[in-house]
C-alpha cells in the first residue's frame, strides 16, 4: 500500500512471467506439412500451360497487371484465344463437378482485352540478346509466336511472310465476327515490339531458303497448309474452295449471294465458310460425309451456326457435282449435287464409329453456290519432314532436322491439334528446342523440355524453362476428389452478353462482348486453384501453433512448433500441401 | 488477411495435443475479441494449454480458477472492472463442457440469471478430457469414455445447453463449430458487441485424443457435425429469437463411423441416433420458424 | 459516534466505512443481517460498490477471488454450512495470496439443523491459509473489521473476522462507529500489488510442478509468520486514530495465575466477570482471551502459559476421535517446553448451549481439584438423563 511503513513482502505465487514459445513443440512431430504446389487440370490441358490458377487468383483480387504478366509469360495472344481458342482448358475444369467450369476463356479475352491499350510492352522476363539470327517462315500464329518466345530468350527474329499482312489464317481464315482484326493488330504490335522484323510479301522461296541457310542461324517453319485438299469427285474441280473464299473476303473483296448455298466438310473452315455466307445472303447448308458429333468443328462454333440458321446435313457424301446450264445466265449459276446417303456400320476403327454407303441410297439437290472445306495441305516446297534420317526428331508439336541449319517445323505441318493454341504452344517448343539445341547440343532438349513439362505434357511452360516457380511444380494433376468442396458455395457461372441473335446475320460484327470488370473478377474468385495456393490464410487460420509463417507473401513452417497434426494439409481446401514422414 | 490481426495473442509452445480443437477455438475467440479481453479459466484441458508455472500460452490476462466456478470468478472479476470505470475489457469465460454443463452449471445459471456482462463460452469436446476422456452430460448419446465403456456405453441423450440458457432469457446465446471458421468469428464479434448481459457461445471443439480420430481431421470433423445436423449451428436471441446458420443434409452414419468413440454401435443404434438427431432437428426448424411440412 | 446497533450492523458499517468495492454474498442464519445491510447500502448509495447476489458460498468466495484478481477490495460474509461450502475456495484465496477479508459468524454444522453458536465451522478451516481473528464484543467487531482489511492488504492474505452467532451478531450494545474520515486515514484507498491488466497481461493460478510448489507454499507460510508483527504495528496506528486497540491476545492475570483459563469469543465477557469472582475470593487464576487463532501465536501463548501450573481451555468446539482444537493447538505450542503446565481441554456450548457463570466455576474447580485430566477432552454440562437414556 501507498505510505506503508511496512517493506513489501517477497511474493512467490503462480503467476506467469515467460510464454509457453520457450517450449519447442516441434519434437513432438511424426510428420510435417509442406507447401506443395501441385498442377491444375486446365494447366495440363492448356496447350500452352498457362498458370490458370495463378491468373485467376490475381485477377480476382484485381491485381490484372500481375495477372497479365502470368498470361504474356506463356501466351502473346490472350485477346486472341480468348475469342478463338476451342479452350480445352473448359473441358477439364474440377469446377464442372461442383456447379459449372470456370468461364476461363472469357477471362482469358477480358485480360487479354485490358492489355491492348495502350499496347504495352509486356512486363516479363526476357534475357539479353545474343548474337544469334532466327529466320522464321510464315507470319500466322506459330511463326509469330516462335519469334516472341526466341526474341524473349535474346535471339533476334526476322519473319518472312507471304501475304500482304502477318496473321496467317487469323488474318485470312477466322471470320471477324470472332475475331476482329484490330485486336489481331494490336497482338501483332506487341510482339513487333520487342524487336521483331516481319517482311510481308516475302515468301520463301527456294532462293530465299538457301540465303537463310547461308546467313542465319536456324529456320522455323510455320507456313501452314498452303494448299486446300481437292475435291476428288467428277465435278469436283467446280466447288469454290473455301479457304480461298474466306481469303479474298478478309482481303476485302465485296461479295454477296443468294439462295442456298452447300459447304461440304465438318471442320472450322466449313462452319466459317458457312456462318460468312449467311451474313452475306445466302442460306447454307453444311453438308457432311458423318454424323454431326463426329465432326471436327469445334462444338460451340456448330452450335452458333445452327442458331444463325445454318442448315447442318449429315451422312451425306458428295458423288457428283453439275454445273446447270440451263439457267438465266445473270443469276449466279446453280448446281446440281448428287450425294450418297451413309450409314454407321457395326465396326468400329479405335473406337471411331465406321461409315459405308448406306446400299444404294442417294438424293440430289439444286443450289446456287457449292464450296469445298475438307482440308488443306502443306505446300511442295515444306514435305512433310522426315525424321528417320539422322540428326532428326520429333516432339509433341514439332519437327526438328539438322541440317546446314537447324531447322524446325511447326504448326499445322506438325500440330496433334489444327488449333491456335497449338500453333502457339509448337512456337514456344521450338523456341526452347532451339535455344537449348545452341546452349548445350541436341541430346539435352528431351531432359530440357521434361523439366517444363506442365503435369504429364505436353503443354510447356517458360517459366518453368527460365528456372522460375512452376520449374519446381509437382506434376501431379489435381482431380475433383482431392478438392475440400466444403469451402465452395455453388455459384452460377458468368454469362457474357452476346450481340442479340436477331442481329447477328446483319454483319460481321463480334457476337460475344468481354466481360465487365466486376463480373470477370466474380468469375475468377469461383476459381477452385487446385493445387496452388491463393493465399486464402486457412493453413494460418487453423494452424493451432501459430507456425505457420507468412513472409513477403511466402509461406513457411516453423519446425520449433509444428506438431504434425496436419490440419493444415488435411483442411487446405485446393490441395496445395502434403504431409512428409518426419525421419528423427 | 485482415482476418489475422490478432494473431499474436497466442502463443506457440502450449500444451495441447496435436489438432486440438479447443486451441483452435481460442484462436478464433481472440481474433475477434482482440487484446482488451481478459480470460478466466476453470478446471478443464485449457488450464493445462494455458502453460505450467512461469509460462503462459496467451498474451492476454488470464485468471484460472476452480472447477465450479468459472460464473461466479467471472462475476466477480466484472465487477471490479466496472469499479474501476473499465466498460471496455471483455471478461471472456472459458469453460470446458464439465465446468459449463455440469460442475460449473449452477454458477454458470446464476450468473446469466444476473445478466452478468460477459461472454461466456463452453468449448466443447463431449467428455472430461483433461481427466482421462470420462463421460459428462454433455458426451452424446452412444458414446463409449472411460466410465461409460463400450458394454455399457452412455445411454443418456446430450443436455441441450443452450436451450437451458436460453431459458434465461439472456440477450444472446449460439453455437459455432470450428469446422465454419468466419461464422464462429462472426458470432463473438456480435457477442463483444453485445455488452451490458450475458452472452453464451456453445463451441464445438472436437478432440482427436478422446475421439479417437486422427489429429488432422479435427477440423473436417467439426464440420461433418452440423453437415449431419448432429451438432447445427444457430443463433438464439433473447432466448426466444431463432435462427439457423446452415442446414445440413448429410447422414449421421457418416459422422459417427468416423470415430473410434463410436465403433462400438451397431447398425440399428446407428439409425436410433439418425431418428433422435431428425426429432431435435425438426423441432430446432420449428423454432425457427423454418418448419417443413412433409 | 456512539449508536446502540447489532454486532451483524457493525461489522456492515465497518465494511462500508472501509470502503469495500465488490461484495459478493449468499444469505445463510445468522450472517444474513450483515450482507441485508450492505445490500442496503448499495443500494441507497451510502456504499458505492457492487453488490453480487450470487447462488451459494462457494461462488460468492469464487466471486471475491475474481474480483480482488481484479484489484478491487472485496468482501463477503458467511456462517456454518455456508464456510463448509466454500471450503475449496478458502484455500484458493489464500494460495492465490489474496487481500479478502470474510466475516465469518461461528454458528454449528448439521444435522442436526442448529443456527446457534459453535466455533467448529470456523475452525475446521484452520488449515485454509485464512488469518483468524475472533472477537468477544460488537465494539471489536467493528474494530477488528477495519483492521482486517490492513493486516490482509499488507500481507496479501485472506482475513476471516470471526464472531459468535446471536450473543454477539444479533446483540446491541452501544457501539462507537468512527467517522469516515477517520477511517480513510487508517485505511486509504487499494493499491493492489496483484492485479489483471491488459496492459501487463500474465497468467494468474496455473500449473505447477514439484519443482516449485512447496516453496509457494513456503513464501505464503512466511506472510503467516509475519502477519502477528505486523499486527502489532497496525494496531498501534489503530490506536493512534481510535484510541482502541486489542492484542492478538489479551492476558489477564496470568503472570501470577497457578490456573490460567483460555477462551474466545464472547464467553470471554461472562468470564470475566468469573475471574474478578475467584479473585476475590483469593483464587490464584488467571484468564487468557485468544484472538488470534491463525496464525497461532505460539510464542506468546508460551510467554503467557508456561509458568502456570494447569491451563483450562474452554473450547466451544471439537474434533471427533480428537478433542477440542485450542487445547489441542495449546498443548503442541507448550509441549516442547522443559517444564510446561498440565493442559485440562474442556468442551462446553456447542450448539449454542449457555456457558454460564457457573459452568465456568465448575472447570475451574474441576481443574483445581484434579491432580490430572480426567479425560483428553472432558465435556461439561452434558444432560445426564439424555446420555443414560442411550445406554440402556
Amino acid at each position: 500500500m501507498k505510505n506503508s511503513p511496512f517493506k513489501e513482502l517477497p511474493l512467490f505465487i503462480p503467476h506467469s512471467h515467460t510464454s509457453t514459445a520457450v517450449n519447442k513443440t516441434g519434437s513432438w512431430r511424426f510428420f510435417h506439412p509442406i507447401y506443395d504446389d501441385k498442377t491444375a487440370p486446365c494447366s495440363a490441358a492448356c496447350p500452352l500451360g498457362q498458370d490458370i490458377a495463378g491468373i485467376e487468383m490475381l485477377l480476382s483480387r484485381g491485381l490484372l497487371k500481375d495477372a497479365r504478366r502470368l498470361v504474356l509469360n506463356e501466351n502473346p495472344f490472350p485477346a486472341v484465344c480468348g475469342r478463338v481458342c476451342f479452350h480445352p482448358c473448359e473441358k477439364a475444369c474440377n469446377r464442372t463437378n461442383l456447379d459449372a467450369p470456370i468461364a476461363i476463356h472469357n477471362l482469358e479475352r477480358f485480360l487479354g482485352d485490358t492489355a491492348l491499350s495502350p499496347v504495352e510492352m509486356p512486363d516479363i522476363a526476357i534475357k539479353a540478346a545474343r548474337n544469334k539470327r532466327v529466320a522464321i517462315a510464315g507470319a500466322g500464329p506459330a511463326g509469330l509466336s516462335a519469334a516472341y518466345f526466341l526474341t524473349r530468350l535474346g535471339y533476334r527474329c526476322e519473319v518472312f511472310e507471304a501475304n500482304a499482312a502477318p496473321g496467317g489464317l487469323l488474318r485470312l481464315g477466322i471470320p471477324e465476327y470472332r475475331l476482329p482484326r484490330d485486336i489481331l493488330d494490336h497482338e501483332i504490335k506487341r510482339i513487333e515490339n520487342l524487336g521483331v522484323t516481319i517482311r510481308c510479301k516475302n515468301p520463301v522461296t527456294k532462293d530465299l531458303l538457301e540465303k537463310i541457310c547461308q546467313d542465319y542461324d536456324a529456320l522455323f517453319i510455320g507456313s501452314g497448309y498452303g494448299r486446300s485438299i481437292a475435291l476428288k469427285i467428277d465435278g469436283g474441280h467446280l466447288a469454290y474452295d473455301g479457304l480461298e473464299f474466306l481469303r479474298r473476303l478478309h482481303l476485302g473483296e465485296k461479295m454477296s449471294f443468294a439462295g442456298k448455298a452447300v459447304v461440304l466438310g465438318g471442320g472450322n473452315t466449313a462452319i466459317d465458310v458457312a456462318r460468312c455466307l449467311a451474313r452475306l445472303g445466302a442460306s447454307p447448308l453444311i453438308v457432311y460425309r458423318r454424323r454431326i458429333q463426329d465432326m471436327p468443328a469445334f462444338e460451340p462454333e456448330v452450335e452458333m451456326a445452327l442458331r444463325e440458321g445454318v442448315e447442318i446435313k449429315e451422312l451425306l457424301a458428295p458423288i457428283r457435282l453439275q454445273r446447270n446450264q440451263s439457267e438465266s445466265s445473270f443469276a449466279a449459276s446453280s448446281y446440281t449435287l448428287n450425294l450418297q446417303q451413309m450409314k454407321i456400320s457395326k465396326n468400329q476403327i479405335h473406337g471411331r464409329a465406321r461409315i459405308m454407303p448406306d446400299g444404294e441410297k442417294t438424293e440430289t439437290i439444286k443450289v446456287e453456290n457449292v464450296f469445298v472445306a475438307i482440308g488443306a495441305e502443306a505446300d511442295a516446297l515444306w514435305h512433310f519432314p522426315a525424321t528417320d534420317t539422322a540428326g532428326a526428331f520429333s516432339l509433341s508439336h514439332c519437327k526438328f532436322i539438322d541440317r546446314k541449319i537447324p531447322l524446325v517445323f511447326g504448326g499445322d505441318l506438325t500440330n496433334p491439334v489444327d488449333s491456335v493454341a497449338d500453333a502457339i504452344a509448337s512456337g514456344k517448343q521450338a523456341a526452347m528446342v532451339l535455344d537449348t539445341y545452341f546452349e548445350k547440343g541436341p541430346a539435352a532438349v528431351d531432359n530440357a523440355l521434361a523439366a517444363c513439362r506442365i503435369g504429364p505434357g505436353p503443354a510447356l511452360s517458360m517459366n518453368a524453362y527460365l528456372g522460375e516457380n512452376r520449374q519446381t511444380r509437382n506434376p501431379h494433376v489435381v482431380t475433383y476428389n482431392e478438392i475440400v468442396t466444403d469451402y465452395f458455395q455453388t455459384a452460377p457461372r458468368v454469362t457474357p452478353s452476346l450481340l442479340d441473335a436477331n442481329r447477328r446475320l446483319e454483319s460481321f460484327a463480334e457476337i460475344e462482348s468481354t466481360l465487365a470488370d466486376q463480373a470477370a473478377k466474380e468469375e475468377a474468385a469461383r476459381c477452385f486453384s487446385c493445387g496452388n495456393c491463393n493465399a486464402c490464410d486457412y493453413c494460418r487460420l487453423y494452424c493451432p501453433e501459430m507456425a505457420v509463417r507468412v513472409e513477403k507473401g511466402r509461406r513457411s513452417i516453423d519446425m520449433d512448433y509444428c506438431k504434425g497434426c496436419g490440419v493444415c494439409a488435411t483442411e487446405c481446401p485446393r490441395n496445395a500441401m502434403a504431409l512428409e514422414e518426419e525421419i528423427k | 488477411m485482415e482476418q489475422l490481426k490478432h494473431h499474436d495473442l497466442m502463443n506457440p509452445g502450449h500444451l495441447g495435443c496435436p489438432g486440438c480443437g479447443a486451441t483452435i477455438a481460442m484462436k478464433f475467440a481472440l481474433q475477434a475479441l482482440g487484446e482488451k479481453t481478459m480470460v478466466v479459466i476453470p478446471a478443464c484441458c485449457w488450464g493445462v494449454i494455458a502453460g505450467p508455472y512461469p509460462q503462459s500460452a496467451l498474451n492476454v490476462p488470464v485468471l484460472q480458477t476452480a472447477f465450479a466456478t468459472a460464473g461466479a470468478a467471472a462475476s466477480g472479476l466484472r465487477a471490479a472492472l466496472d469499479m474501476r470505470g473499465d466498460t471496455e475489457t471483455t471478461v471472456l469465460s472459458w469453460a470446458g463442457d464439465g465446468g459449463t454443463f455440469d460442475i460449473g452449471f449452477q454458477s454458470l445459471s446464476a450468473a446469466v440469471e444476473r445478466n452478468e456482462d460477459c461472454i461466456f463460452v463452453c468449448y466443447d469436446n463431449e467428455a472430461y478430457m483433461n481427466t482421462g476422456v470420462q463421460r459428462s452430460s454433455a458426451t452424446p448419446y452412444g458414446t463409449q469414455t472411460t466410465t461409460t465403456p463400450a458394454q455399457n456405453w452412455k445411454n443418456t441423450a446430450k443436455k441441450n445447453i443452450v436451450e437451458a440458457l436460453a431459458a434465461h432469457r439472456i440477450p444472446y446465446a449460439a453455437t459455432a463449430s470450428i469446422g465454419y471458421p468466419e461464422d464462429m468469428i462472426y458470432k463473438f464479434e456480435k457477442a463483444q458487441k453485445l455488452k451490458g448481459g450475458s452472452r453464451f457461445l456453445h463451441v464445438f471443439a472436437p478432440c482427436p485424443t478422446g475421439w479417437r480420430i486422427g489429429s488432422e481431421m479435427s477440423v473436417k470433423i467439426a464440420r461433418l457435425a452440423v453437415q449431419t445436423n448432429v451438432f447445427p449451428i444457430y443463433e438464439v436471441d433473447g432466448g426466444v429469437d431463432y435462427t439457423l446458420n446452415f442446414k445440413g443434409d448429410r447422414e449421421v452414419k457418416e459422422y459417427l463411423t468416423a470415430q473410434g468413440r463410436f465403433k462400438h454401435l451397431a447398425a440399428a443404434d446407428l439409425d436410433r441416433i439418425q431418428q433422435m438427431v431428425n426429432a431435435e432437428w425438426k423441432l430446432l426448424l420449428r423454432k425457427a420458424g423454418l418448419e417443413l411440412i412433409h | 459516534m456512539k449508536k446502540v446497533i447489532e454486532g451483524s450492523h457493525a461489522v456492515a458499517e465497518a465494511a462500508r466505512l472501509a470502503r469495500v468495492e465488490v461484495i459478493a454474498a449468499y444469505p445463510i442464519t445468522p450472517q444474513t443481517h450483515i450482507v441485508e445491510a450492505l445490500a442496503e447500502h448499495c443500494a441507497n448509495g451510502s456504499l458505492n460498490a457492487r453488490f453480487i447476489n450470487v447462488e451459494s458460498e462457494h461462488s460468492a468466495m469464487a466471486a471475491v477471488i475474481g474480483a480482488s484478481s481484479g484489484g478491487a477490495r472485496a468482501f463477503t460474509a458467511s456462517s456454518s454450512h455456508g464456510l463448509a461450502y466454500m471450503h475449496e475456495m478458502l484455500h484458493w484465496a489464500s494460495a492465490a495470496r489474496l487481500p479478502i477479508v470474510m466475516a465469518e459468524v461461528n454458528r454449528a454444522l448439521g444435522p442436526g439443523w442448529n443456527i446457534w453458536t459453535d466455533q467448529t465451522d470456523s475452525l475446521a478451516q484452520r488449515d485454509t491459509g485464512w488469518i483468524q481473528l475472533y472477537c468477544e464484543d460488537g465494539q471489536e467487531a467493528l474494530d477488528t473489521t477495519l483492521l482486517a482489511f490492513r493486516l490482509a492488504e499488507t500481507l496479501n492474505l485472506p482475513v476471516m473476522v470471526v464472531l459468535d452467532a446471536f450473543f454477539l451478531s444479533h446483540t446491541f450494545e452501544p457501539i462507537d462507529v468512527p467517522d469516515q474520515q477517520q477511517v480513510d486515514r487508517f485505511l486509504p484507498s487499494p493499491t493492489p500489488r496483484l492485479r489483471l491488466d491488459t496492459a501487463a497481461p500474465n497468467a494468474f493460478n496455473q500449473l505447477v510442478m514439484p519443482t516449485a510448489y512447496m516453496e509457494m507454499r513456503y513464501n505464503t507460510q512466511l506472510a503467516m509468520e509475519e502477519a502477528v508483527r505486523r499486527f502489532d504495528q497496525i494496531e498501534k496506528e489503530f490506536k493512534a486514530i481510535f484510541n482502541r486497540d486489542y492484542g492478538p491476545v489479551e492476558a489477564i492475570h496470568c503472570e501470577d495465575a497457578e490456573i490460567i483459563i483460555v477462551t474466545t469469543g464472547t464467553v470471554t465477557s461472562t468470564c470475566r466477570l468469573v475471574l474478578a469472582e475467584l479473585r476475590a475470593r483469593g483464587e490464584k487464576v488467571g484468564l487468557f482471551k485468544m484472538k488470534m487463532f491463525r496464525p497461532f501465536p505460539v510464542e506468546i501463548i508460551r510467554r503467557h502459559l508456561a509458568s502456570a501450573r494447569k491451563i483450562a481451555v474452554v473450547d466451544r468446539n471439537f474434533s471427533f476421535g480428537a478433542g477440542g482444537i485450542f487445547a489441542q493447538e495449546i498443548r503442541a505450542a507448550l509441549c516442547n517446553l522443559g517444564q510446561h503446565p498440565q493442559v485440562f481441554g474442556f468442551i462446553a456450548g456447542l450448539g449454542g448451549r449457555d456457558i454460564t457463570p457457573q459452568t465456568l466455576t465448575e472447570i475451574y474447580n474441576e481443574t483445581k481439584n484434579d491432580s490430572s485430566p480426567a479425560a483428553e477432552s472432558i465435556w461439561i454440562g452434558l444432560n445426564q438423563e439424555i446420555v443414560e437414556s442411550w445406554s440402556n
